[in-house]
């Protein structure tokens, strides 16, 4: 219970919905409780029908009643239940949809332009998934747990109208299957399904990691020891599983157990209760038959509580994401061209590590500049990248465009600042939507005028579908350089006066390479560029050379300056032209 | 529903009897628990007294924990031989792994072989824990209650035994205008939830272009068509699961009236009367039953088909046919017209390859992309198989592949990012040698350069690296490769695929000042486009769109005007800076 408390404390993922759905959750609580109850009314009356009818009454209008009710309960039950499921999963859905679009907004304000990691993704992954958990969390643990509490708060009170006694005693047994079984469920399986998973997750990685390391497996002759890394963790996950198995298995005989004593009860009670006429005796039969539709839905309980331990980490998880959102810096707006941006004495590193990633760096761009930043990674060439975007903020020191300190031009950010980098996104649509993504005020002349300006014209032109060809997925029809090419014609619709080139060249081949920068510094002639760049391939298009190495500028020049005054830069050179041995 | 291989798994012909016997069993409890029950209403209902009711209670309370007893004793009997089952299953699905190697990964992708080795086998368990159970179940326990039912009263049993038939007909005809559909939505589903997933991905170029916040209603508008969508699907799936209840229900319902005007009738008394009413749930429970469970079946299914495919793929053979072999300055590898073409692809991706590479020679394998420098490197490290036997020849022994076991002893292969574990820094430089000790493992580190490095970690070689864990630059990845060869001084065939194209340039230059001691003495075939390269290498393969159109020393070829020199001049075509 404290666990449940504590999950739902700082909620704003689970709760809110409830009370924004509030009627339609009602609905689907009261139809899931009308299935069971019409379920159970169909037995109660039949026996009832039957009991009455062996008494052969001397005409049909006695048992015309229950007969009608006969036919109207059992088409009542499956009818309640159809519009449950429906309504219950439309519910659900409709919450979904909500869930994405938060999720997203709560992932969208943390994003950062620049070189997403690969373990970024697998949070987004773990994140989607969440969400599919917390849907299941409503199927499988709230709605069958409150429908289960409905109807054990009707069978007590249906049976304390007639005697309080016997609905106490009912109450303690069929307590036992609705509360007792849960929270036992809860604590023993909480435990073992947490370890379950970490045993899982540790297996997980071993196998990923056997996989993606297949080749050095395969080569190192290791075969022995390959087996050996995921003994282990199989072994204890089976363990752990039969464990829980033969605990669900024995907990449902025990639910039986005591569901076995509560129908003993209530037939010792109706043959107490009821036998003083003959026509009251009649009821002995309904009572009797009345609660065995109800196991069935109390079975669900336990089963539903022992679930809950994998959905509260996914509640706290997207939680955690939510309510860790960064402040937002008052905006100001620029007007006028941009005519220098400034990083000055700039110092950074990031909050929760002291090493310093930048160290006092300045750096003036002029309009219209093109200037190529090199350096090991891990020197801090994104990070500066980060800083000039305004994704980051400096430790010390300022980053200005026209004396504006960038922070404060977030909501212009998409006019100033244009961004080419390694593995551009291209989105599940057309070629021509996805070049208009650029600016969607773009006329379709415009588009094409931006693909023939990127020389992808003829290979358009070429495809079957011409501009309406979709891009699969992740652009997969396409290759590396028609990808960057594409995303080219993004940015030249685009229009923004800077623009950042974030190693764009690196998983190309030299030929395609050359031919792509000669083509982007052609179309961005006019503009300012910030290019990161791997080696020296192209760079005699810029006008000024950078080497950030350990946080700070330790070359500098224009690249002709460098060649002719700098061996180290000469040395470089010729080996990215093959020259060097 | 069923797949047939299943009967073939070992074992499972008797645990199948053994699980019929236990359910015929417990058919028999259901029906003394219905009669015992009958009998102490209808007692009651005479109006004698509570102690006549003694013996059929206690009666029914023994057959109703007998009965669910019973299924405790089927899964407790049937669980031990499945699970046996399905842990070997997953053992040769490994097997296999190792087996096949990084061809079947590529097959299948990294993401799917490792759900299907975890998620996988554990469908597998579910599936074969349900389907024998439920399906023996639904073979004896209706039939039993029936056949009891018919000796009380034959026209209650004929409407049971009739409307059995017209329930799963319905529950057939639904059921496939919902598949057909719901396949479709399911593709959606995943669609969608990829979409997602892709779109958090692709956030970064939205934030570019400064759409990221107007998305969010594309987000939501999205999934909500897509509920419009799954709700139509999911109102005629479920359908048939109404369909199923309705029936069920309603026959419930119908037998109940038919009894009441039976025994108004007198044509039958309260016993037979209840009795027959209370079975009749448990008529259709198995049934019903089966429906519930009819997703989880379907999914194992699938993943058993998975599994039994992937567990079936041939292996290559012949991997025992180079019996030993030690790399000398005179040894002689030889490729005659050899070719390569990719299953699934009708064109080959390598023809004719031809070339003879004695002793240490240092090979260069150039050539644009596509043109089949990485599938040759491959070919070489035995990953791969050739279309045809017996084209190529170690010391003049003729081998169907070099997927030999000792060929790949003696052979180091490093791409362009070689993997890391996720272990220490120790036990992925010690890799091929687990054993070695820490002197030889710091001397290896130290020749890879990366003894200042280390310095810097906080637990030295004993760090932990690799996903998840510390982020280990491009540079440093290919430095402990290099470790890693240096390590095993008895690997003599160096394979590297384009290791240096994503590093940095000076990262680069620092890097192969320590790769170029390691290749001495070694045979290096090396697949790259960074051109200073070749002035390292003796000889030098041109590969053009699957063909070998040069091979020579490096001043043979640049004599003349071929191939490589076009190459060259393409490739390396820096502007002058002076």
């Amino acid at each position: 219970m404290h666990s449940i408390r504590q999950t739902f404390a700082h909620d704003t993922w689970v709760m809110p919905y409830l009370r924004k759905y509030k009627w339609l959750l009602m609905l689907v609580l009261f139809l899931g409780t009308m299935t069971f109850l019409s379920a159970a009314a169909l037995m109660f009356n039949s026996g009832y029908l039957i009991s009455e009818a062996a008494r052969r009454p001397d005409s049909i209008i006695y048992i015309y009643v229950p007969v009608v009710l006969a036919r109207a309960f059992g088409i009542a039950r499956p009818v309640f239940r159809y519009s449950e499921r429906l309504t219950s999963h439309n519910w659900v859905l409709r919450i979904v949809s909500d869930f994405r679009k938060k999720l997203y907004q709560a992932v969208e304000v943390k994003a950062s332009a620049i070189k997403q990691t690969h373990q970024t993704g697998d949070i987004l992954s773990i994140l989607a998934n969440d969400i599919d958990h917390i849907e299941n969390l409503y199927l499988r643990t709230v709605f069958p747990i409150v429908i289960g509490w409905l109807l054990y708060l009707f069978i007590i009170i249906g049976i304390g109208v007639f005697s309080w006694p016997t609905a106490l005693l009912m109450a303690l047994l069929l307590g036992v299957i609705v509360v007792v079984m849960p929270l036992l469920s809860v604590a023993v399986n909480g435990a073992r399904e947490f370890k379950q998973k970490q045993i899982q997750s540790q297996f997980y990685t071993n196998l990923t990691d056997e996989v993606l390391g297949l080749t050095d497996w395969v080569i190192s002759g290791r075969y022995a020891d390959f087996m050996a890394l995921q003994k282990k963790p199989i072994k204890r996950i089976a363990t752990l599983r039969r464990q829980d198995h033969y605990f669900q298995w024995w907990r449902g005989f025990a639910v039986q157990g005591c569901f076995l004593l509560a129908v003993v009860t209530l037939l010792v009670w109706s043959g107490t209760a009821f036998t003083a006429t003959k026509g009251m005796a009649n009821w002995v039969a309904a009572f009797a038959l009345a609660l065995f539709p109800i196991i069935e839905p109390f079975l669900e309980i336990s089963q539903g509580a022992s679930e809950w331990p994998v959905y509260r980490q996914s509640i706290e998880r997207v939680n955690a994401l939510s309510n860790d959102q960064p402040k937002q810096t008052p905006q100001s707006t620029l007007t006028g061209p941009v005519t220098e941006i400034n990083v000055d004495h700039v110092t950074f590193s990031y909050p929760d590590d002291d090493r310093l990633i930048l160290k006092n760096v300045s750096l003036k761009i002029k309009q219209g500049e093109k200037i190529a930043l090199l350096g090991p990674s891990g020197a801090g060439k994104s990070t500066l990248l980060k800083l000039l975007l305004g994704d980051q903020t400096p430790t010390k020191g300022t980053v200005t465009i026209n004396g504006t300190p960038i922070n404060e031009l977030q909501q212009q950010r998409a006019q100033l600042f244009g961004v080419l980098d390694q593995q551009p996104y291209l989105f599940n649509t057309t070629v021509m939507n996805n070049v208009r993504l650029g600016n969607l005020q773009a006329t379709d002349e415009q588009v094409k005028t931006a693909i023939e300006a990127v020389e992808l014209k003829p290979l358009i032109d070429s495809l079957p579908a011409g501009y309406e060809t979709e891009v699969q997925e992740s652009g997969t029809r396409f290759s590396g350089g028609e990808r960057q090419r594409l995303s080219l014609a993004r940015i030249l619709l685009q229009d923004a006066p800077i623009i950042i080139l974030d190693e764009p060249t690196v998983s190309l081949d030299p030929i395609t390479e050359r031919h792509l920068l000669d083509t982007v510094f052609k179309v961005l002639h006019d503009k300012t560029i910030i290019w990161v760049t791997h080696h020296l391939a192209g760079v005699d298009h810029v006008d000024q050379v950078r080497f950030l190495e350990n946080g700070v500028f330790d070359l500098q020049g224009t690249p002709q300056a460098l060649y002719r005054d700098e061996p180290r830069f000469r040395k470089l050179y010729a080996l990215d032209a093959g020259r060097n041995d | 529903m069923i797949d047939r291989r299943l009967f073939k798994i070992p074992g499972i012909m008797p645990r199948i009897v053994m699980i019929a016997f236990l359910t015929l069993i417990q058919a028999v409890m259901i029906v003394i628990q219905a009669r015992a029950l009958a009998i102490a209403v209808v007692q009651l209902w005479r109006l004698k007294p509570l102690t006549t009711i003694v013996t059929p209670t206690l009666v029914f309370a023994v057959s109703f924990l007998a009965r669910h007893l019973l299924t405790v004793a089927q899964n407790r009997a049937f669980y031990p031989f499945v699970e046996k089952t399905s842990g070997k299953m997953r053992e040769r699905l490994m097997t296999k792994l190792f087996r096949l190697g990084p061809s079947l990964v590529e097959r299948t992708g990294t993401g799917n072989m490792v759900t299907m080795a975890l998620e996988g086998i554990d469908k597998v368990q579910t599936y074969l824990m349900l389907i024998v159970i439920k399906i023996m179940d639904m073979g004896i326990t209706p039939w039993v209650i029936l056949l009891y039912i018919a000796f009380m009263q034959w026209k209650e049993a004929v409407f049971l035994l009739l409307i059995y038939p017209v329930i799963i007909l319905f529950m057939i005809i639904l059921g496939l205008a919902a598949k057909s559909k719901a396949d479709r939505q399911y593709a959606g589903y995943q669609r969608l939830s990829n979409n997602f997933v892709d779109t958090l991905r692709g956030l970064g170029t939205l934030k570019q272009l400064g759409l990221s916040k107007r998305y969010a209603g594309n987000v939501y508008s999205v999934s909500e068509d897509y509920r419009k969508e799954t709700m139509a699907t999911l109102r005629i799936a479920m359908t048939s699961t109404f369909a199923l209840d309705f029936f069920t229900t309603l026959s419930v319902a119908v037998v109940a009236v038919f009894l009441g005007f039976d025994l108004l009738a007198g044509k039958i008394m309260l016993l037979p009367a209840l009795t027959i009413l209370t079975l009749a749930p448990d008529y259709f429970l198995p049934v019903r039953n089966f429906a519930n469970d009819y997703h989880a079946t379907l999914n194992g299914k699938n993943a058993l088909k998975a599994v039994l495919d992937v567990l079936e793929t041939p292996e290559t053979n012949n991997r025992k046919v180079l019996k030993q072999l030690t790399w000398h300055a005179d040894s002689e590898i030889k490729f005659n017209d050899v070719a390569f073409t990719y299953e699934d692809v009708k064109t080959p991706t390598l023809t004719h390859i031809s070339f003879a590479i004695h002793g240490f020679q240092k090979v260069g394998i150039i050539g644009a992309s596509g043109s089949g420098k990485s599938t040759l490197i491959n070919l070489i490290g035995g990953f791969l198989t050739p279309d045809q036997t017996g084209h190529i020849s170690l010391n003049g022994q003729q081998l169907p592949h070099l997927s030999q076991e000792v060929w790949q002893r003696n052979s180091l292969y490093i791409p362009q990012s070689p993997y890391l574990f996720h272990a220490t820094l120790r036990e992925n430089v010690s890799f091929y040698k687990p054993n070695a000790d820490e002197a030889t493992v710091k001397a290896a580190c130290d020749k890879a350069g990366l003894t200042d490095w280390i310095a810097e970690l906080p637990q030295g070689l004993a760090t932990m690296i690799g996903e998840g864990s510390r982020g280990v630059s491009g540079g440093q990845a290919q430095r402990i490769a290099l470790a890693r060869a240096f390590l095993d001084d008895s690997r003599k065939i160096l394979l590297f695929d384009e290791p240096t194209a994503h590093l940095d340039i000076e990262t680069e230059a620092a890097l192969k000042q320590d790769m170029l001691p390691l290749m001495a003495n070694r045979l290096v075939f090396f697949a790259t486009h960074r051109l200073h390269w070749i002035n390292q290498m003796d000889y030098v393969l041109v590969m053009d769109h699957g063909r070998l159109v040069e091979q020579g020393t490096p001043t043979e070829l640049a004599s003349h005007d071929g191939p490589y020199t076009k190459l060259r001049a393409e490739m390396g075509g820096l502007h002058a800076l002076n």
